[in-house]
């Protein structure tokens, strides 16, 4: 059985990331109210729901791009000294920047390091090994806006990568990609998590592409949500009994 | 060959003119980088006007309060940087408040110019002592150029390049992706004041020394004629940079040349490089489209 975890005394112990009695929203008006649950380390974790449920304003919450309406969010990491990896939805980047891929990753060291200090041959090695995980080496000097839509998705992981960070925060990485790009980066995701124990939280609608490999699944729809075990929440019979709505975006 | 060696030997009269606008196409260029990663072109026209205001409006005032200010002396000079500052940056900050009503963007900066080349015109006109003087000022008379302006440039143009380059990936990183920016902890809109600020004095040094439509020419197009051919941001801004210093020379050397006006000769010059090399990619781009049928 899926669980509704909005109770106060939800345990915050040992967990990466714990929201208690969350409420978030723009201007005023809530889009989500007083949820609670816990993401724990090395989880791997989908942010489900219809569209304009708030998956997105979730997403912004939890990395602190919007300010809590209500209750609070406990994090089990430094957020200053390593905060955490993000993938933004990549249309949301203008291209009359003129960036080389690895420009682009090294943007991801810039997280530790002070004002007036210059980028050095040691991020340039961090950049360098992100940009090797990811398998786009080879397109290092490459002007970004030049590359598919996949290999940009591949390289604005290899920045949050380059942050070093203990979790992993992704907004709909396969979002207007083929499917055989998008397979590419949801398996690139599942080894970070599997190979490195990395935690990653992800925004999608690709049901099919997500159910086979996060852990659990956060389903947010009318405000609040619920979170549950992959294999409980997207069961067959659940996802067409319950989910029976999104078949249409798988 | 002659003019040029004129140009440029020691003790050639003008050469402090020179100099200064070569300053003035060196760095305007390296903060237009910014109006045009920000999409903010259309400010460029709009705050070197209200700079302009600024001037007329500070002779103004000072004439009300104290008397008439004294001709060519380093006090006007001051009290002409003071007023164009205050106006390019209050402009500017409350433009940016504004920016996120993304909507009535150009409606803004719009009647912001408008409001600041009528203000200009009535605040000199308020002021008859200084009518003919002020006009020359307002234009940018930069021919008449001293060592003491020419130092004063040099030392804020040198700190506005220090910054820029100083905090280069503070600065890129805000105006590239700033919901990342806010994810390190990074204060967003410091940053964006910072920019503001070194953005407001050069374009209030820049309209002082040389007139608002050089300030705004030097502005905008060097960076979009190295926006074509470069393809990192470093690069970016030093070709940039280069281009905008390479344009006030040559167009220097035109009106002196052919007895043309300074400013308009040099930013007609930046004009014919940008149009060149924006004609050449769109020939050689059509050359490889045939090709590849």
């Amino acid at each position: 059985m899926p669980y509704v975890l909005d109770s106060k005394e939800e345990s915050v112990n040992g967990a990466l990331l714990a929201l208690q009695q969350v409420s978030l929203g723009y201007e005023g008006r809530s889009v989500l109210e007083r949820i609670s649950f816990t993401v724990e380390r090395g989880e791997f974790l989908a942010l489900l729901g219809p569209n304009g449920a708030g998956k997105t304003t979730l997403l912004r919450g939890m990395l602190g791009l919007i300010p809590v309406q209500a209750g609070q969010i406990e994090y089990g990491f430094d957020r200053l000294a390593s905060p955490p990896g993000y993938v933004p939805q990549r249309d949301t980047l203008d291209p009359i920047f003129p960036l080389s891929v690895l420009e682009v990753v090294l943007m991801g060291t810039y997280a530790r390091l002070a004002p007036l200090r210059r980028v050095g041959r040691r991020q340039h090695q961090i950049a360098a090994t992100c940009l090797e995980q990811v398998g786009l080496a080879h397109v290092a000097e490459q002007p970004f806006w030049t590359l598919s839509g996949g290999q940009k998705q591949r390289v604005l992981i290899a920045r949050a990568l380059a942050v070093e960070p203990e979790v992993l925060l992704l907004d709909e990485p396969t979002a207007g990609i083929d499917p055989g790009a998008a397979a590419t980066i949801i398996d690139l995701i599942a080894r970070l998590n599997h190979d490195q124990g990395l935690t990653v939280v992800l925004v999608s609608h690709h049901l099919r592409l997500v159910r086979s490999l996060v852990r659990s699944v956060i389903w947010i729809e009318e405000r609040r949500v619920v979170k549950g075990l992959t294999e409980t929440m997207l069961s067959p019979e659940r996802v067409a009994d319950v989910f029976g709505m999104l078949t249409g975006t798988e | 060959m002659n003019t040029l060696i004129i140009i440029l030997s020691p003790d050639f009269l003008l050469r402090d003119a020179l100099i200064g606008s070569m300053l003035v196409g060196l760095i305007c260029p390296l903060v237009g980088v910014y109006f045009v990663l920000r999409r903010m072109i259309f400010l460029g026209v709009a705050l070197p006007q209200l700079s302009a205001a600024g001037i007329a409006f500070s002779f103004l005032v000072y004439r009300v309060l104290v008397g008439q200010h004294q001709h060519f002396e380093m006090s006007e000079r001051v009290l002409a940087l003071l007023g164009s500052f205050c106006f390019t940056l209050l402009g500017l900050l409350v433009l940016a408040a504004f920016a996120r009503h993304r909507e009535t963007v150009e409606a803004r900066i719009g009647i912001t110019y408008a409001v600041a080349a009528a203000a200009t015109i009535l605040f000199v006109a308020l002021d008859p002592y200084g009518e003919a003087h002020m006009i020359d000022l307002l234009k940018g008379d930069i021919l008449t150029a001293t060592g003491g302006n020419l130092t004063l440039l040099t030392v804020v143009f040198g700190g506005v390049a220090l910054g820029l380059f100083g905090f280069r990936k503070e600065l890129l990183l805000v105006s590239f992706d700033r919901d990342l920016a806010v994810v390190f902890g990074m204060r967003a809109g410091l940053w964006d004041t910072l920019l503001y600020f070194l953005i407001g004095v050069t374009i209030s040094l820049g309209v002082m020394t040389a007139g608002p439509i050089v300030t705004f020419g030097f502005l905008v197009v060097p960076p979009l004629t190295a926006r074509l051919i470069t393809r990192h941001m470093l690069t970016f801004s030093l070709v940039a940079a280069g281009l905008g210093a390479a344009a006030a020379f040559a167009g220097f050397y035109c009106a002196y040349r052919f007895d043309l006006p300074l400013g308009p000769a040099q930013v007609a010059v930046a004009s014919v490089v940008l149009m060149a090399i924006a004609s050449a990619q769109g020939l050689s781009r059509g050359i490889g489209n045939v090709h590849a049928t």
